[in-house]
Parts: C-alpha cells; sequence; structure tokens
C-alpha cells in the first residue's frame, strides 16, 4: 500500500520551510500527501456578544485558502496533492483524520517563539502519544529541520 | 359618504402595494401618537393652572448640583397634617402651591435620603409677599449626610469594579450582583437600620437610561441583518485590487475601511469580518498577515469615536449629556481623521520592512479563491440594509431639530428591516447582545445608588480642587486619565461612573459648559482601548482569529505598537479638543 503523508498546517512564512519539507519527504518517498487544516472557534468564548454571522465558514474558507497556497507550492515541486479543513480540537482531529485517511507519516512543525498551540513541547507530546496510540511516524520539524522522530 | 368613497377609490393603486401600505401605517401612527403627545401636553398646562399662592426655591447640594425627589411641606407650628406638599423636579426647583394665606407664620421642611432635614421659618411679612406676587426662597444648600448607605453603596460599586477588572465573575453577573446587594441592603437593612437605606426600587430603575437601551438594541438588529451580507469581505477585496500589490497602500485603505465601519456599524463585527479576509490577503502579498491586521483593530477602536453609535461609550455619554449625532460629527469627527492620519504614519514607520517588499503576485487560482471568499452574499439584503440604514442615519442627523432621540430612528429602521426582509425574528432576537444590556441596566442602578449616596459628588467635587478653573488641564487629566485606565480597566463602567463626575466639572469649571469634558472621555475611553490586547473584545475576537494560522497577535507583539498609538493618539485628541474649544 503506497505511503500517505499527512501535513497539518497554517499557512503563511513560519509553515512554508515545513510545507516544503514534507512535499520533500513526499517526492523522496512516492508518497500521497495531504495538508490538513484545522479550525477551532473556542476562542469566540472570550466574549458574550451574540453574532449571527457563520464565522466558522468564514475561518474554513481561510483554511482553504492557506491549504490551496500548499497546494500550490507543491505543485511546483511535482508533488499532487489532497487539502481537508476540518473544525475542532486540534489533537482529537488529527486522530480522526489519521485513522480516515489511511495516513503512514505525520510531519507537523512546531511554532519558532512558542506562541499559537504548537509550541515544541506540546507537538512533541503529541507525537509521541499519537505515534504510540495508532502506529504512525510521526515526525516533529523547526523551521524545516526534523527534531524529532517518533516510529512506534 | 360619496367623497370619501372617490378618495378610497382614488388611494386604492396605491394601497394595493405592501411596501406603500406599511409606509401609509406609519405615517398614520406618527400622526396618532403627535396627537396624543399634544392633548397631553395640554392636559399638562391646564393641570398647572390651579389656583393657589407660591412659594418656591431651588436645592443644591454643596457641590452645586440640584437636588430632585426632596420631599418639602409646609406646616404650621403644632399642626401634624401640612399646609402644602411638593416634590423637588430634576433641575431642584419646587413650588409649594398653599390653598390660603395662614394667619400666623409657618415652618417649611425639606426632607430627603441622604441629606440632613431642613427647615426655613416663613414670618408673617414673608406671607404677605407671598399673597401679593408669590415668594422666591432662592437656592438652598442641603447639607450631606453620610449614612451607614453611603458606606455601602461604595463598597459595594467597587466590589464590581475589581470583580470585573480581575475577571473574577462575567462584567455582568458582577453588576447584578452589585444591584441585588444594593436593594437587599436597602430594604432589608433599611428596615432594622434605616441609616442603610440607599433608595427604593423605583428611585433606582429612574437611573436606568432607556434612550441607550433602545438605541443599542435597534442598532444590533441592524448591524446583525448588514453583517451576514458579506460587504466587509468585498469591501476588503476591493482594498486588494485598488492597492495593486502596494502594501502600504493596502494596509492604509484597510484602516480606513474599518474606521469608517466602526464609526458607522461596530467595531466588533468590523474586525470579526475583516480578519479572516484580511489573513488571506496577507498571504497573497507576501506580508505578515500582523502588519494589516494589527493596524486595522487600531483603526476600528478608534474610529468609532466619531459617531453617536460608533462605540458603546459614545451611546452612554451621547444619552447622559444630550450630545447628537450631529454634535459626534461635528466636533470630533476632524480630530479622529488627524489621529488616524498620525497612527497610519506611525504604522508605515513601525511595519516599514513588511511594506517595503514587493509583492510576487498570486495565481489565477488563488485570485480567484480570494474573489469568491469575499464575494457579496445576499445583495438583495444588502441594498434594502443600505436603504434602511441610510434613511436610520437620516434620521439622527435630521431628528434634533424635533427632538427625536436617536433610540427612535434605530429602533423604526430595525423594525423596517424586520418587516421587509422577513428575516427569521428569533434569530434577530438572539442577535441583540441581551447580556450586554443587562450589564448597562444592572450598571446604571449600581452607578446611581453612588450618586444618591453623594459619593460621586464628593469624588467630583475633590477632582474639581484637583483641577481647580483650568480647563486645558480638566481636558488633560480626562483625556490621558481615563486613556490609560482604559487600557486595563472596561470602558463602559469606567465611562459610566464617569459621566456624573465629568457633569460636575462641566458646570464648574469655564468654558466647560461646551461639553468638551464629555468628548474627553469619550477619547479617552475608546483610545484607551488600543493599549493593550486585553483592552477590548474587537482585541480578543481579532487575536483568537490569527491563533487560527501560524501569525497569532501575542500580548507582546500587540503592546509594542498598541501603547505608542494610544499615547500619540490621546496627545492628537487632547490637542484637538483644546484647538476646536
Amino acid at each position: 500500500m503506497k505511503n500517505r503523508i499527512l501535513c497539518p498546517t497554517r499557512g503563511g512564512k513560519a509553515s512554508y520551510a515545513n510545507q516544503d519539507r514534507a512535499i520533500a519527504l513526499a517526492k523522496e518517498r512516492e508518497a500521497d500527501l495531504l495538508f490538513l487544516y484545522v479550525s477551532n472557534v473556542k476562542f469566540l468564548g472570550l466574549t458574550s456578544r451574540p453574532f449571527i454571522v457563520d464565522i466558522e465558514t468564514e475561518l474554513d474558507e481561510m483554511g482553504e485558502f492557506i491549504l490551496i497556497m500548499a497546494q500550490e507550492r507543491a505543485e511546483k515541486a511535482g508533488v499532487q496533492t489532497e487539502i481537508t479543513v476540518e473544525r475542532g480540537v486540534f489533537d482529537k482531529v488529527l486522530k480522526a483524520v489519521i485513522q480516515e485517511q489511511k495516513i503512514s507519516t505525520v510531519v507537523l512543525g512546531s511554532s519558532k517563539e512558542g506562541t499559537g498551540i504548537t509550541t515544541e513541547a506540546y507537538v512533541q507530546k503529541l507525537g509521541e502519544t499519537i505515534s504510540q496510540e495508532l502506529g504512525v511516524e510521526f515526525i516533529v520539524l523547526r523551521d524545516g529541520e526534523i527534531q524529532k522522530v517518533f516510529n512506534q | 359618504m360619496k367623497r370619501i368613497q372617490t378618495i378610497a377609490a382614488a388611494c386604492e393603486p396605491f394601497l394595493r402595494n405592501r411596501y406603500l401600505k406599511i409606509g401609509v401605517l406609519l405615517v398614520l401612527c406618527t400622526l396618532l401618537l403627535s396627537g396624543a403627545a399634544a392633548v397631553s401636553v395640554r392636559a399638562g398646562l391646564a393641570s398647572q393652572q390651579e389656583p393657589g399662592y407660591l412659594i418656591s426655591g431651588r436645592l443644591e447640594d454643596p457641590q452645586g448640583q440640584p437636588v430632585s425627589e426632596a420631599d418639602i411641606s409646609a406646616r404650621l407650628p403644632g399642626q401634624s397634617e401640612p399646609l402644602a406638599e411638593a416634590v423637588s423636579h430634576e433641575d431642584g426647583s419646587w413650588e409649594l402651591l398653599l390653598p390660603g394665606i395662614p394667619e400666623r407664620p409657618l415652618t417649611i421642611e425639606i426632607s430627603r435620603p441622604h441629606f440632613n432635614p431642613h427647615f426655613l421659618n416663613i414670618g408673617m411679612a414673608d406671607l404677605r409677599q407671598v399673597q401679593d406676587s408669590g415668594l422666591w426662597l432662592g437656592v438652598i444648600e442641603l447639607e450631606r449626610h453620610i449614612s451607614a448607605g453611603f458606606w455601602v453603596a461604595t463598597a459595594v460599586f467597587l466590589a464590581v469594579l475589581l470583580l470585573i477588572a480581575f475577571e473574577v465573575l462575567h462584567s455582568t453577573t458582577a453588576a447584578l450582583a452589585g444591584f441585588s446587594t444594593i436593594f437587599l441592603v436597602s430594604y432589608i437593612g433599611g428596615a432594622i437600620n434605616p441609616n442603610l437605606y440607599i433608595f427604593s426600587f423605583e428611585r433606582g430603575l429612574s437611573y436606568i437610561n432607556w434612550e441607550v437601551i433602545f438605541l443599542v438594541m435597534g442598532m444590533m438588529v441592524v448591524i446583525a441583518i448588514i453583517e451576514g451580507t458579506g460587504i466587509f469581505q468585498w469591501m476588503a477585496f476591493q482594498a486588494y485590487r485598488l492597492s495593486r500589490g502596494k502594501s502600504w497602500l493596502l494596509v492604509l485603505i484597510l484602516m480606513l475601511i474599518t474606521a469608517v465601519a466602526s464609526a458607522l456599524l461596530d467595531n466588533f463585527t468590523t474586525m470579526l469580518l475583516m480578519t479572516p479576509i484580511s489573513l488571506q490577503i496577507a498571504l497573497a502579498v507576501g506580508i505578515n498577515p500582523l502588519a494589516l491586521i494589527i493596524p486595522e483593530v487600531l483603526a476600528s477602536n478608534v474610529g468609532g469615536i466619531s459617531t453617536l453609535v460608533g462605540t458603546p461609550t459614545n451611546i452612554l455619554i451621547g444619552a447622559y449629556a444630550g450630545i447628537g449625532f450631529n454634535d459626534f460629527l461635528i466636533n470630533q469627527t476632524l480630530g479622529v481623521i488627524i489621529a488616524l492620519v498620525g497612527m497610519g504614519a506611525f504604522v508605515l514607520y513601525y511595519y516599514r520592512k513588511e511594506f517595503s517588499k514587493r509583492s510576487g503576485g498570486i495565481s489565477p487560482r488563488l485570485y480567484q479563491k480570494l474573489e469568491s471568499n469575499a464575494r457579496i452574499e445576499r445583495a438583495d439584503a444588502l441594498w434594502k440594509s443600505a436603504v434602511v440604514f441610510g434613511l436610520v442615519l437620516i434620521g439622527f442627523v435630521l431628528g434634533e431639530r424635533v427632538h427625536l432621540v436617536p433610540a427612535v430612528p434605530a429602533m423604526a429602521g430595525a423594525t423596517l428591516l424586520l418587516i421587509w426582509l422577513k428575516p427569521d425574528i428569533h434569530k434577530m432576537i438572539k442577535a441583540v447582545d441581551w447580556t450586554t444590556l443587562v450589564f448597562f441596566m444592572a450598571l446604571f442602578i449600581v452607578v446611581g445608588a453612588i450618586q444618591e449616596v453623594g459619593l460621586i459628588s464628593i469624588a467630583a467635587a475633590g477632582m474639581g480642587r484637583l483641577i481647580g478653573q483650568n480647563l486645558p488641564l480638566g481636558v488633560f487629566v480626562v483625556v490621558f486619565g481615563v486613556g490609560t485606565l482604559s487600557t486595563a480597566i472596561a470602558n463602559i463602567p469606567l465611562t459610566a461612573s464617569m459621566l456624573p463626575i465629568v457633569n460636575f466639572l462641566s458646570g464648574s469649571i469655564p468654558g466647560a459648559s461646551s461639553n468638551v469634558l464629555y468628548y474627553a472621555l469619550s477619547m479617552g475611553a475608546a483610545m484607551g482601548g488600543n493599549g493593550l490586547l486585553i483592552g477590548g473584545e474587537a482585541n480578543l475576537v481579532t487575536a483568537g482569529i490569527t491563533q487560527q494560522t501560524s501569525s497569532p497577535i501575542s500580548f507582546k507583539e500587540f503592546l509594542k505598537i498598541g501603547l505608542p498609538v494610544t499615547y500619540l493618539t490621546l496627545g492628537v485628541g487632547f490637542l484637538w479638543l483644546l484647538i476646536r474649544f
């Protein structure tokens, strides 16, 4: 069965090096590459203000735009990719997508300044857990460089 | 009868049109209300023409503020039944109508909670004057009585502020806790020890400014309809097209859009909808998304100052001080524009490295995606809501000529949109921020309690001594003091507490009757929100959206640009007010 690599990404300059590494890995292993964007509207709990606009759809569209940018980077490198936008808590969604899409390798970058949820400690812990629970290879990146590989 | 039938036949084609029917109905309602108002005014005039002998005066507290709702009675010595009774009006004035001229001197007794009782003896010579032309007793200063209720109200008010500031309780829960404590102490405590009495439930309700409640409610419905049309996203995309890859121009256009949208609608909604599309545009242009989004949120916080409906604090100030839509436009807009120009220059300097990057352009596929994400969702709803919103604005501008309070055009506009667009009424009612409205109501009562017991007057007098007769110093203290406090404290309770103080200062500092201190309060409260990430809900929700990307707004990143911008705009605002007034 062909290898399937999953690369969750949030777009922007900070993620380009990690995307490129995932693309290179997919090319090297002749694997399928799937880019994933996960949105979470938990932050709306910071306000009690009501609104009728569908902010989740707005974020989905933003996620799709980010993933199309990643897809175009892959196409330039001659790698065909799929993209998927999901909603929810990141680690739960990640586990679900790994199982549904029969993923063999996950490539995830950690935030440089420790901002956002993908801090290095969080990503390493997640990698360890997912690798043990689901039996997949989990590669932790920082600026496109491999920091750690969890492989059961 | 035949004539009526002819008129009805002539009108029939017009009445077939349902919109005309609605219009006719609205006109009829207006005429009926006008008629009812005229009748009630006439009835009021008639009731004032009762026969009697007049003794009048005006009550003030030691700080020169009018004392309303004081009980005034005229008694003959040794008699328990008063000859006449009256209650002082909002401006402190009162009138006693004696049914006849007594043959011996009488005593006038003035009593009111939180003031010492005051007695005036009216001798025979005065009574002769009452008989001839009526007697004007002039301004009577009542002495404050610092009761146990004073300390309870003060403690409750401070507790509410602290609970909100340290986020121990949600602001609405904190205000409701204050509301409940004040009335429980007033009624149960007051029954045990009269010194604990603060005010009655009815008196407490009189502190709720219903104009604010209905104006906010009406505008929320109008905004809820407009926000679903996709206009914000479309405008952001047009900014991208117009700028042709020049990111410095793009940021200026986006700042202008958010400032104008916040002035007319609401900065929270504006940023909620502008942030995702701006993030995409920043990625398309190839710059750090924060270089677009932080300036947008800063502009949205300042832009709202220019109109009555731009910020909740302006609505509070406008309703309290009777400052109308036109007054805000005339006295604030140019100052806000100058502050925005200063802010724009600072932003261009701060992000100069980002803005010097040249965009490599995006693929046709990405451009198409961006265009599709920024499409107008409901063109029909957009033009209808634009028409109604235009009418609401006209109502704000022209309504002042007939003393039409802004809440009326706002509510009428909301109602017209509900009739015209027929949205799901349950959904629209949910769009009203009841949490904030309940917060407003409870807060008005808590602030009313400290006003009632005299804390505000004492604080205002203290501030008055600090500022003296120096108006520029007063403007400086209000702009920078409130601005600094607003960086960390929720600006709505802060503004609500400051209003009576500013009212006192406006009456005591020469030249301040121009309302300049209210404008200073408006600028300080809104501009201060830019200082810290926690300074406003729009800041927090924008940061929340950026956390969905690899460019999240951190507390430190926001502070680095937000704090200098805050003091820059406060400085511009202060200078503007000095020039304007």
